[in-house]
C-alpha cells in the first residue's frame, strides 16, 4: 500500500541548485511566485519561463520528475481554467451559448492563470526536489527566526518538524509491518464498499496509534536523559551559510525581477502599439 | 563531595501509581569511579526503574541517591545530575531525534549550552569513540540496529558524562550488533575510564562487568564477582534467569566425570577439557556418533522456491535488490532456520510465502521478460507451497494465507481489539466468514489454550493489560487460530528474557508436534538454531550461502564468521577442540555436544 512512497521528494544530485543555501531557495520561491502574480503581460510572463527554465537546468532534476508533481494539480488547473474560459466575461465576444460566453479576455486570462498554476508548482517542485526535508526546516527556522521576539515559538516549532521528519520513515516501515501482519491473518484492505474499507483500517490504526504513543514516551526520556530543558541557553551546533553561489543567484533573482518589474512598468512607454493589441484589459 | 563512590544509593524504594508492589525496594548500591557493573534481572525485576530513578528521570519515594555528592531529589540537581550520568535506552529507533547523525550526536551538547566549535569536535570524539566517523552525515534510519544504538552511545558520550548506563540498550539487536556496542562500551571503560552501568538480561553480557549485581522483584539479591554470581545456578533459575550456556556445559561435563574449573570462556573451557582428556590419556580422538538426518522431498506440503528474486522501489534513485535468485526447499514436518543478519533479505523472502509479496507473473501489468541477443534467457522465479502454485494469477491467495501463518517480529505490536478474545478470532473470521458462534469460540479456546494461557482468565482481557509475554502468546493464538500447515515465525523470541526464550521455542515445539506440519523460524540466535532447527539456510545478500543440518553448518564456522555471523557456543568450543587434536563431531546441541565429549573421554577411560 505505501510502498511507493519514497520518502520527500528530494532527488539526490550534486547540481549548482542543490549546494544553494535553502533560505536562497525559500526566498527566492517566494519571490518568483510574487513575480508570477505581478506579472501582467505576455513578455513578463516569458521573463518568468526563462527564471524557472534557468533553474531547472541548474537543478539538473529530471524534467520528468518535475512533470509528476504537475500532473497531481492537472485536475485543479483544468478545471478553473474551464470556468475561466466560459464565464470570465468581457468585451470582445468570439462564442456565446446559453450562460456560456467565450470572448478575448477569458482567453488570454485562462492563459495567464494556468501558465502562472503550473510555473508556480515547477517552481516549489524544484525546490523540494532539491533539498532535503531536513535543509528546508533549517531553512525554515532560520527564516522565522525574528518571530521569536513577538514570542513565537520558533525553537519548539523547529524541534516538532525535525521530530516528525525523523519519524516519518519509522512509522512508514510500521505501517507496512502492521499491515503484512493483518494481511497475513486474512485482513482484506482492498475489497468491499467505503465502509467496509474504512472499518478495515481500524487493525491498522489502534496498533500504530498505540506504538506512537510508545514511541512519544520512550522519545521523551531519551531527551530528558540528554538534558532537554526547552530552548533556555540552548546553542546551536549547525549554522546555515550563505555561500558564494548564493550571492550570484540572489544577483540573478534580483536582475530578473527588475526585469519583469520594468517590462511591467515601462512596456507600454517603449512599445505602445503593439502593447496596446497585447495589454489585458 | 566523595570521590570514592559516584553512585550511593541508600535503601531506595519506588512503586509506579496504580501497583500494588514496589518496582524498586529497599536497594542499596555503591558505584567507584571506573567501575563496570552489570545489573541483571528478568523483564519486570526492577532493573529499568532503578536507571531511571539514577538520573531523576522517576523519583524515588522512599531512601536516597546521591550522585557525585549531590541528592537527586533535590529539584535544582537533575540537569546537572544528567549531565554526569548518560542512558541509552532499549530501541535504537526511539532515541535519535534528527534526521542526521552528527545533528542528533549535537542534540545533547546544545542542550546544555556548549560552544559551536567544542559541538563540532565533540561529535568527531564521540564518532570516533563508537567507530562511526564514516557516519556523520549518514540517514539513521537507513543504518543498522547495532549502528543506530552506537549513534545513540555517541550521542549520550557527546555529553561527556562520568556514568553510562545501558538499560537494555542491546535487548533488540541482533548478535552482530550486540557485539559492536558491548565492545564499545568495554573499550570506554577500559581506555577512558568510564562508569559503566550495564543492564540486560544476556548472561553472555553479563560477564564481562567486574562485578555483578542480580534484582529479582525490586530488591538486589545476589551482587559479586560474574564468576562468584553463576556458582549459583540454581538460585538463579528461582529469580527466572538461566545460567550462561558455558556454566551449562561445563556442569554437564562435570556430571560425565571431568573436572571442569569455573571458566566464562570458550577458549578456556576447551583448554579445560582437553587437560582432562590428557589426564585420561587422550590426545586425539574423535566422536562421529552423529548422523545428520537426510530430507526425503516430495511431501504434500513442502516448499520450494527456485529463482527468486526481489528489488524494493524498482525504478527509483533508491531501489534496493533484497534477493538476487534464492533456490530454497523446506521438507514437510522440517523445524527450519533461516539466518542471516539484518538486511540479508530473510524477511522480504519469507513475506513471498504467503503472498504478501507476490510474484511479479501475478500482478496486473506482467510483461514476459525478453532474452537479449547474445545473452542466456531471463529466469522466471518460481514459488510452491503445497498445492497452491504462486506464479499463477489463479491461486487462491487467501487460503493460501491461512495454511502459511505468518508470525512477524515483535507481534504483540499488533494486537488491536477491545478483548483477547476478538484478536485471536480476528483471522478466524476473515478466513471463514460464514463460522458459527460456536466454531468460533472452539477454536479460539483451544489455540489460547496452546500457547499455554487459561482460556477463561484472559478471554475478556484487553491484550493491553496483559504482561509481555502473555501479549506474545496472545499474538501467536490470533496466527496459529487457523490451525495452519506451515508455521512462519520472524525472530519469535527477540527480546525475551532467557527464560522467556526457553518457554517460547518449548511452545513452538508443542505446536510443531501437535498443529503445524512444517515450522519455520528465522532466528539471529545460532544457539537457539542449533538446539531447535533440523536444518537452517544462511541468507547473505539476498541469496542462499547454505543450507544444511546445523551439525554440517556449523562446520563451517570460518565461513559463517567471514560473513559476521556468530556460531554456537559449542561450535566455538568444537573449534578450540580440533586445534588441540580433538574431533567432536555433535549436532552442535549442548546435549549432543556434550554427550560426544563424554565419550571420546570415556574411550580413552576405557582403553
Amino acid at each position: 500500500m505505501l510502498n511507493d512512497v519514497t520518502f520527500g521528494q528530494y532527488y539526490p544530485a550534486q547540481s549548482f541548485v542543490h549546494k544553494m543555501d535553502p533560505r536562497t531557495k525559500i526566498l527566492a520561491l517566494i519571490a518568483f511566485i510574487v513575480l508570477l502574480f505581478v506579472s501582467s503581460n505576455f513578455y513578463s510572463l516569458l521573463a518568468c519561463v526563462l527564471v524557472i527554465s534557468i533553474a531547472l537546468a541548474a537543478a539538473r532534476v529530471p524534467f520528468g520528475r518535475v512533470l509528476k508533481s504537475v500532473k497531481g494539480i492537472i485536475f485543479i488547473v483544468v478545471f478553473t481554467a474551464v470556468l475561466n474560459l466560459f464565464f470570465h466575461g468581457g468585451e470582445t465576444v468570439y462564442a456565446q451559448w446559453w450562460i456560456f460566453r467565450i470572448t478575448r479576455e477569458g482567453i488570454i486570462n485562462t492563459v495567464f492563470l494556468t501558465s502562472r498554476l503550473f510555473f508556480l508548482v515547477m517552481a516549489s517542485s524544484v525546490l523540494t526536489l532539491t533539498t532535503t526535508p531536513v535543509a528546508l526546516t533549517d531553512g525554515i527556522e532560520s527564516l522565522l527566526k525574528p518571530l521569536k521576539y513577538i514570542r513565537f515559538p520558533v525553537h519548539e516549532l523547529a524541534l516538532i518538524m525535525s521530530i516528525a521528519l525523523r519519524f516519518i520513515p519509522t512509522l512508514i516501515d510500521e505501517t507496512n509491518r502492521i499491515i503484512a501482519a493483518q494481511k497475513a491473518r486474512g485482513a482484506d484492505f482492498e475489497s468491499g464498499n467505503l465502509f467496509k474499507r474504512i472499518k478495515a483500517i481500524i487493525p491498522i490504526l489502534i496498533p500504530l496509534l498505540i506504538s506512537a504513543f510508545r514511541r512519544a514516551d520512550e522519545l521523551g526520556d531519551a531527551m530528558d536523559a540528554r538534558c532537554y530543558s526547552g530552548s533556555k541557553n540552548r546553542t546551536k551546533y549547525k549554522k546555515l551559510k550563505f555561500g558564494g553561489r548564493d550571492i550570484v543567484a540572489l544577483l540573478v533573482f534580483a536582475l530578473l525581477i527588475a526585469g519583469v518589474v520594468l517590462l511591467n512598468i515601462y512596456w507600454a512607454q517603449i512599445f505602445p502599439l503593439i502593447n496596446d493589441y497585447i495589454r489585458l484589459s | 563531595m566523595s570521590e570514592e563512590y559516584i553512585i550511593d544509593c541508600k535503601n531506595v524504594k519506588f512503586t509506579y501509581s496504580g501497583a500494588v508492589s514496589p518496582a524498586v525496594n529497599n536497594v542499596s548500591l555503591k558505584i567507584k569511579r571506573g567501575e563496570f557493573v552489570s545489573v541483571i534481572g528478568h523483564n519486570g525485576s526492577g532493573k529499568s526503574t532503578l536507571a531511571r530513578l539514577l538520573n531523576g528521570l522517576l523519583e524515588a519515594e522512599d531512601g536516597k541517591i546521591s550522585v557525585l555528592g549531590m541528592d537527586v531529589a533535590e529539584g535544582k540537581n537533575y540537569l546537572e545530575i544528567r549531565k554526569h550520568i548518560g542512558i541509552v535506552f532499549q530501541n535504537p529507533d526511539n532515541q535519535t531525534v534528527a534526521s542526521i547523525v552528527e545533528d542528533d550526536i549535537a542534540f545533547g551538547p546544545e542542550n546544555i549550552g556548549i560552544e559551536r566549535e567544542e559541538i563540532g569536535r565533540r561529535i568527531e570524539w564521540a564518532l570516533s569513540a563508537v567507530g562511526m566517523e564514516k557516519y556523520r552525515n549518514a540517514t539513521p534510519t537507513r543504518l543498522s540496529g547495532g549502528q543506530k544504538q552506537r549513534i545513540a552511545v555517541a550521542g549520550v558520550l557527546a555529553i561527556k558524562p562520568d556514568v553510562l548506563i545501558l538499560d537494555e540498550a542491546t535487548a533488540m539487536l541482533d548478535p552482530k550488533g550486540r557485539r559492536e556496542v558491548i565492545e564499545v562500551v568495554s573499550r570506554l571503560n577500559k581506555d577512558e575510564g568510564m562508569t559503566v552501568i550495564l543492564i540486560t538480561h544476556f548472561m553472555e553480557e553479563a560477564l564481562l562487568a567486574d562485578r555483578a549485581i542480580v534484582m529479582n522483584k525490586g530488591e538486589i539479591v545476589l551482587e559479586g564477582t560474574p564468576e562468584a554470581i553463576f556458582e549459583n545456578g540454581e538460585l538463579l533459575e528461582t529469580y527466572n534467569l538461566s545460567l550462561p550456556e558455558i556454566s551449562i556445559i561445563s556442569d554437564k561435563l562435570r556430571a560425565c566425570g571431568m573436572e571442569i574449573a569455573n571458566v566464562l570462556r570458550p577458549e578456556a573451557l576447551a583448554e579445560e577439557i582437553v587437560k582432562n582428556m590428557q589426564n585420561n590419556g587422550i590426545y586425539a580422538g574423535q566422536s562421529s556418533k552423529f548422523n545428520p538426518i537426510a530430507v526425503e522431498s516430495a511431501h504434500e506440503w513442502d516448499i520450494d522456491i527456485s529463482n527468486l528474486t526481489f528489488t524494493y522501489s524498482k525504478k527509483s534513485p533508491f531501489a534496493a535488490k533484497a534477493l538476487r535468485g534464492v533456490n530454497l526447499h523446506i521438507g514437510e514436518g522440517e523445524f527450519f532456520g533461516i539466518i542471516g543478519h539484518t538486511g540479508s533479505g530473510k524477511s522480504t523472502l519469507i513475506q513471498h510465502l504467503n503472498a504478501l509479496i507476490r510474484l511479479p507473473q501475478t500482478l496486473k501489468h506482467y510483461r514476459k521478460p525478453k532474452a537479449k541477443k547474445g545473452q542466456p534467457a531471463p529466469v522466471i522465479p518460481a514459488i510452491s507451497v503445497g498445492q497452491f502454485d504462486l506464479t499463477s494469477k489463479k491461486c487462491d491467495f487467501k487460503a493460501l494465507r491461512a495454511s502459511v501463518g505468518m508470525v512477524f517480529q515483535y507481534p504483540e505490536y499488533q494486537l488491536f481489539a477491545e478483548t483477547v478474545f476478538a484478536d485471536v478470532a480476528f483471522g478466524l473470521k476473515n478466513f471463514n466468514k460464514k463460522i458459527t458462534a460456536e466454531e468460533t469460540e472452539q477454536a479460539v479456546k483451544s489455540s489460547l489454550e496452546m500457547v499455554g494461557l487459561n482460556y477463561e482468565e484472559v478471554k475478556d482481557k484487553s491484550p493491553f493489560d496483559l504482561s509481555g509475554g502473555q501479549k506474545r502468546r496472545v499474538a501467536i493464538a490470533g496466527v496459529i487460530v487457523t490451525k495452519p500447515h506451515i508455521l512462519v515465525l520472524d525472530e519469535p523470541a527477540a527480546g525475551l528474557d532467557p527464560k522467556g526464550k526457553c518457554e517460547i521455542m518449548e511452545l513452538l515445539h508443542k505446536i510443531h508436534r501437535e498443529w503445524c506440519r512444517t515450522v519455520i523460524i528465522v532466528s539471529h540466535d545460532m544457539d537457539e538454531v542449533a538446539e531447535n532447527c533440523t536444518r537452517a539456510a544462511v541468507i547473505s545478500e539476498g541469496a542462499v550461502f547454505a543450507c544444511e543440518s546445523p551439525a554440517m553448518l556449523f562446520k563451517r564456522a570460518d565461513e559463517l564468521t567471514a560473513l559476521g555471523l556468530d556460531i554456537p557456543l559449542t561450535a566455538k568450543i568444537s573449534r578450540e577442540l580440533a586445534k588441540s587434536g580433538i574431533i567432536i563431531d555433535s549436532d552442535c546441541t549442548v546435549n549432543g555436544f556434550c554427550e560426544g565429549v563424554a565419550e571420546v573421554y570415556k574411550g580413552g577411560a576405557n582403553a
